[in-house]
């Protein structure tokens, strides 16, 4: 079986498709990690990079990410068996007095598109739980998102959290949302700024290498 | 000192200054009008002027412009600056004589509505009710920030005195030009009711506003009470919470839509759109943030509504046409134009239900619609959309179940419903139950004015209103995904 048929399912979106390729595709026994990759992972980066180009827009990109978390999920247990690891882990979250999460959603979605495993803090998430989390479960990576003027500089204080906390120098602090600008990234000192999502996920799989 | 010398709408000015100083405060000293709606963080680019003499160095995106940033730009001696032609903007004052009940005390009194946008005041006789004259203005605060947000963050920043000096000093002098115009002495005015949404109360009376700015966006003062403002006894009509302010009570208040037995739905469009739902005598409110777009921010050629802008596009012979306010050469795209020029667009499949446009699409000279417009009427109609869905779905209201569609606001009024309904702002069943009220808020107030009586059944509205969190709601983000897209069917 073709995993170009997996990819071209995910683009479209159609999640019940996708179960039974990845089904079927398994009883053919083909590797976990070749259906991830050379499918599900193809698939949505084809949607990346589409939505990099505004080619296709927010929903038919939660769409598809529906349709690849749906498959990936079916591979879950061979990939541990097989002792395949995440190329990377993250802990997201929207931060602390802020309470709108589609943007932080979506690019949980897109950084699980790339094979990095996410921890989903939620949202009105303080700046001590970004760290704990980062720590005890060693992420290489915080995303942090805000959505209000009056919020994002809860950002500035997960940046001072993660020096406190002694792992500024093991993880990398990327920054998002409406307001967030490059130059208030830097302001801040955290590590990264990208404009949408799939920039994001891009810029977090060059962190985890 | 030195000189700033400034050519605007005709006219040079003056204006001396101590260098170093930014150039937007330079102008603001002058009373020179010049938005910055992203509360001046050098973002948006809508403050770009022509500057020329003894400034800081230009940034790369300057040079290339040619233009300078008011916002950003620091005068370190003499400097010219040409600004762009402003225009006022048109603002609803359709109040109209009303009877007087209990009136407030004095000979005359004045109602005022303070929007985010705009301030709108009418003069009242409070022995009979007549309406005397009106006036209207933009809110002055709109040189520090376009919206709620950013002016909650310049307040906690230190500039609250400054916001509240800025519109005191506005009401001042629509209620000095109204009473010029009605032909009586200032001191005759006793009374005034002010209204507005949440935030600008507490600005108008200097309250910081650091409870409304974070989750739980709990607001710790509502008014609903007397104080003095300008001299004279003001009532500030009661809140429902921090996001559905005064301005919703008294707009609900003139909608009468509590007294109508059957579910009814009130809604006031703009950078935040209020919802109000009126069923089994219960009122459950909510507000969800459409963003400036319809207000002309965040959108190429977007502009508000000043002569020259875009506010009707049609289809005649398969040709785009358009009809411009005092049908003044095009300037820019008003919102309802925007959704004009969206929904035929949609008509002519030059833009598909998931909103990809493939050119972009001239309006007229200088007027241009691009594809990225197309993704934030998107979001800005979404947030709308997903709204009204949620507010039905969780108070288990059918759609067909309500009997009126109450449209209020300067927006609102200018709004082509048809297109609103083509491109998914509401669903098509409520056109023909749209009751456009225009600036119910103001005329609430003026209920307020005439009848103290009022003030009970106000407070009785803010209290017993529901609020429905939309922000995190995972039932909202869902319908919210949905609404993104353009509905397929409809025409």
């Amino acid at each position: 079986m073709d995993m170009k048929e997996i990819a071209l399912e995910v683009i479209n979106g159609k999640t019940k498709i996708v179960k039974a390729l990845v089904q079927q595709a398994l009883d053919e026994g083909i590797p976990a990690k070749t259906i991830l990759e050379e499918g599900l992972l193809a698939g949505m980066a084809v949607v990346g990079e589409k939505f990099k180009n505004n080619e296709v827009f927010v929903p038919e990109v939660l769409i598809s990410a529906r349709a690849m978390t749906m498959g990936a999920a079916m591979l879950k247990e061979k990939l541990n068996e097989s002792g395949e690891t995440a190329k990377g882990k993250a802990c997201i979250g929207t931060v602390q007095g802020d309470l709108h999460d589609i943007g932080k959603n979506l690019v949980k979605m897109m950084l699980e598109s790339k094979g990095i495993e996410v921890i989903d803090l939620g949202t009105d998430v303080s700046p001590e739980t970004f760290v704990q989390t980062a720590k005890e479960q060693n992420c290489q990576i915080i995303c942090c998102s805000a959505l209000l003027t009056t919020t994002m500089t809860v950002m500035g204080d997960v940046v001072k959290a993660a020096e406190a906390a002694g792992i500024r120098d093991s993880v990398k602090i990327m920054v998002g949302g409406a307001p967030v600008t490059e130059a208030f990234c830097k302001q801040i000192g955290a590590d990264a700024y990208t404009s949408d999502a799939a920039s994001a996920a891009d810029l977090a799989v060059t962190f985890c290498q | 000192m030195s000189v700033l010398t400034v050519f605007h709408n005709g006219n040079r000015r003056e204006i001396l200054f101590a260098p170093p100083q930014p150039l937007h405060e330079v102008l603001r000293s002058a009373s020179i009008p010049a938005d910055h709606p992203c509360g001046g963080k050098g973002r948006c680019g809508k403050c770009a002027v022509k500057l020329a003499g003894s400034t800081c160095p230009p940034t790369e995106a300057e040079i290339t412009a040619g233009t300078r940033l008011s916002c950003q730009a620091v005068l370190t001696g003499d400097a010219t600056a040409w600004l762009e032609h402003t225009s006022l903007t048109q603002i609803e004052t359709n109040t109209h004589s009303l009877a007087s009940v209990a009136p407030m005390a004095g000979a005359y009194g004045a109602a005022v509505d303070i929007g985010t946008t705009t301030i709108a005041l009418a003069l009242y006789r409070l022995s009979d009710g007549a309406v005397l004259a009106s006036a209207a203005a933009e809110n002055p605060q709109r040189t520090i920030a376009a919206d709620v947000i950013g002016r909650m963050e310049a307040a906690m920043a230190g500039k609250l005195s400054l916001l509240q000096q800025l519109v005191l000093e506005k009401v001042q002098k629509l209620l000095s030009s109204a009473c010029v115009d009605a032909g009586i002495e200032e001191s005759a005015v006793e009374s005034l009711v002010i209204t507005g949404n949440t935030t600008m109360l507490y600005l108008l009376t200097g309250k910081g506003p650091e409870s409304l700015s974070h989750a739980p966006f709990k607001a710790d003062c509502l008014f609903g009470f007397e104080i003095t403002i300008l001299g004279k006894r003001a009532y500030l009509p009661p809140c429902m919470d921090a996001f559905v302010g005064a301005d919703i009570t008294c707009a609900v208040l003139a909608s009468a839509m509590t007294e109508n037995p059957q579910p009814s739905l009130l809604c006031d469009i703009g950078t935040n759109g209020e919802l109000v739902l009126w069923k089994e005598g219960v009122l459950s409110v909510t507000s969800t943030a459409a963003g400036p777009a319809f207000e002309g921010a965040g959108i190429s050629c977007g502009c508000g509504s000043i002569p020259g802008a875009i506010d009707r596009v049609w289809l005649e012979d398969n040709q785009v046409c358009c009809h411009t306010i005092e049908e003044s050469p095009a300037v820019g795209l008003y919102g309802s134009g925007l959704i004009d020029a969206v929904s035929t667009l949609l008509k002519t499949v030059d833009i598909d239900e998931t909103g990809v446009m493939d050119d972009d699409l001239l309006l007229a000279e200088n007027v241009v619609l691009m594809p990225k417009d197309i993704r934030a009427v998107q979001l800005a109609k979404a947030a709308i959309a997903a709204g009204i869905q949620t507010l039905l779905e969780s108070t288990d209201t059918k759609e067909n179940q309500l009997s009126d569609f109450y449209i209020c606001g300067g927006f609102g009024t200018h709004l082509n419903l048809q297109s609103a309904a083509n491109i998914g702002l509401f669903p098509h069943t409520f056109i023909q139950k749209a009751r456009v009220l225009g600036n119910a808020a103001l005329a609430g107030a003026a209920m307020l004015l005439l009848d103290t009586g009022l003030r009970a059944k106000a407070q009785q509205l803010a209290d017993a209103a529901v609020q429905l969190n939309l922000g995190g709601n995972p039932k909202f983000n869902e319908n919210y995904i949905t609404q993104i897209l353009f509905p397929e069917e409809g025409f």
